[in-house]
């Protein structure tokens, strides 16, 4: 089903980017941490409200609750964690397919017994792998930092489903990615959608949380679906979780469809 | 029994680029030739033959399997030398080979090692570090060390020195000798001419000529430079009028002759030759009765 040497491979290219992507949301992650403090926390929220408000929501900190999961959730999960694990999943996503047909290594893939079906689910396998263990991590470590700094103090069903409705976004962002990846022939064209697309909606994120003269612009974008708050509060989520599975199941199947079916320049 | 079979593969890519209705077949233990100019087609012919593009119309088989369709079942007997050489970032040359041996589920490698000796590789660089006669070397290494049944090779000698260029030869002619099929794309003449036994010429994305390495030997041109003792042995010479002359230099004759020489030979006797030497010629000219109807 899976192609091992090619895997291999692909993990040996891409570790280092992957340790290093990780190192710093674990540089981040036991600072945000630490820094809560139930007795403070009061005084911060008046501190933030010295703020512009506009600037505070864009960076995602707004209405930072009294709990630690709501502190991590809007510190952490607000932000960060849309941007770092990002940049790992657009680096990966080009690497994995459009890199290999644009420079031509893909001819010594395709010239071995390996379908191109195998081929990409492979590499689509890594890239879901990768991101998994990543959030895995995060999730991880988030739990053992939390409960030995301040223990039983974590909701900690609210922070699991925080972590998975982060990677279930992720599985929808890969697969725009992972789609581009398998359309386009050329780095460029591969990165203008599959790290632009993602990049713009992150920014179309930020300014829809400015105010309420933007707020609509949350229909135009898919960080939308991933709504820390609703979560946190137990709202709606299971549809938002649902739209991102199914995102992620059609572009990962329409982007193996189309690298099966397309002309390959090599 | 033909081992790859073009059946009037077409494939449009518009202001006349492409391929136009090629059909031909290279037979079981062949070694075939497959000339043209840059940009004349040869390599689209053979990304359709490794599975790479489809067709417009018309298809293309290797042993008996459609190549677009069941690529993957076709590699396993088939070795491949890409036009352009890529591999993959950073890895070393010994690294490449055992991981496009793991890929082709290759467990002896004793031909590899064979074929590392016989190009002098040295695998241990990294390979983007490489000149592009080594990367030229590791292709070609990749290519047979599986020891395939069928041979598609672009322009396997580019980057390869002349010494390095006669291995390759020899290497084609033991594999010839094992009874494999191969196909090779070239646009120098010299570069085949030891080895195939039949050549196609493609112009413009279309079959000029499918011929017989022997017979097109007999139609092809060459330039001979003849000099003489002096000046006036040259315009002598040349008012013979038995020869296509192209040009009189001082004492020096420039000449064609399609095919034999045996009348060159003979003209020159009772003149006294210092000089006789061919000039190397391009594809354009060693076809020119293909090419006479060019437009260009």
């Amino acid at each position: 089903m899976l192609c091992k040497p090619l895997l291999k491979a692909t993990i040996k290219q891409n570790y280092i980017v992957f340790i290093l992507i990780l190192s710093i949301l674990m540089l981040y992650l036991p600072i945000i941490i630490t820094m809560y403090d139930p007795a403070t926390q009061e005084s911060l929220n008046q501190v933030l409200d010295m703020m512009p408000k506009g600037l505070i929501a864009a960076m995602g900190f707004s209405d930072i609750g009294a709990s630690l999961v709501e502190f991590i959730g809007s510190y952490f999960y607000g932000f960060l964690i849309l941007l770092l694990p990002m940049i790992y999943t657009i680096i990966i996503c080009n690497r994995c397919i459009a890199s290999h047909v644009d420079k031509g290594s893909m001819a010594y893939l395709l010239s071995t017994p390996n379908t191109r079906g195998k081929i990409a689910k492979t590499q689509a396998f890594f890239i879901i792998l990768s991101t998994t263990i990543m959030i895995g991590i995060i999730t991880l470590v988030g739990i053992i930092l939390s409960n030995s700094y301040f223990p039983d103090l974590l909701d900690l069903k609210s922070f699991l489903l925080l972590n998975l409705g982060a990677l279930l976004l992720y599985f929808a962002v890969t697969g725009i990615g992972f789609f581009a990846s398998c359309q386009f022939n050329d780095t460029k064209n591969s990165l203008m959608l599959g790290a632009g697309l993602p990049v713009v909606f992150l920014v179309i994120q930020m300014i829809s949380d400015v105010g309420d003269k933007t707020r609509f612009l949350k229909y135009f974008t898919l960080f939308s679906l991933y709504d820390t708050d609703k979560i946190i509060k137990g709202e709606t989520y299971i549809p938002q979780f649902i739209a991102l599975i199914s995102i992620a199941v059609i572009m990962y199947s329409l982007a193996i469809y189309q690298f099966k079916k397309r002309d390959l320049p090599l | 029994m033909s081992i790859i079979e073009i059946d009037k593969l077409t494939k449009d890519y518009g202001d006349n680029k492409g391929i136009f209705d090629l059909t031909f077949e290279v037979k079981e233990g062949e070694v075939f030739g497959y000339l043209g100019p840059n940009g004349a087609g040869k390599t689209t012919t053979i990304r359709h033959l490794m599975g790479f593009l489809t067709p417009d119309k018309g298809s293309s088989q290797i042993l008996g399997m459609d190549s677009r369709t069941r690529s993957a079942h076709i590699m396993k007997d088939l070795g491949y030398l890409p036009g352009e050489i890529a591999f993959f970032d950073g890895m070393k040359g010994f690294e490449f080979l055992n991981f496009m041996s793991e890929m082709k589920g290759l467990t002896d490698t004793s031909l590899r090692d064979k074929l590392v000796d016989m190009f002098q590789l040295d695998t241990r660089g990294k390979i983007r570090k490489m000149s592009k006669g080594m990367k030229q070397k590791i292709g070609i290494v990749c290519a047979f060390m599986h020891n395939p049944k069928v041979l598609i090779l672009d322009e396997p000698t580019s980057g390869l020195d002349p010494l390095m260029q006669k291995t390759f030869t020899d290497l084609i002619l033991e594999e010839k000798s094992k009874g494999k099929t191969i196909l090779m794309s070239s646009h120098s003449f010299e570069e085949i001419e030891r080895t195939c036994d039949r050549v196609a010429i493609i112009r413009q994305g279309q079959l000029v000529a499918l011929e017989n390495i022997h017979d097109l030997r007999k139609k092809r041109r060459k330039t001979y430079l003849v000099s003489f003792d002096s000046p006036s042995s040259a315009v002598e010479f040349k008012s013979s009028g038995n020869f296509h002359i192209l040009d009189v230099n001082e004492n020096t004759v420039k000449l064609s002759i399609t095919g034999n020489i045996t009348e060159l030979i003979k003209a020159l006797d009772g003149y006294n030759v210092i000089d006789l030497d061919t000039e190397k010629s391009s594809l354009e000219d060693i076809f020119m009765h293909y090419y006479s109807n060019c437009p260009n």
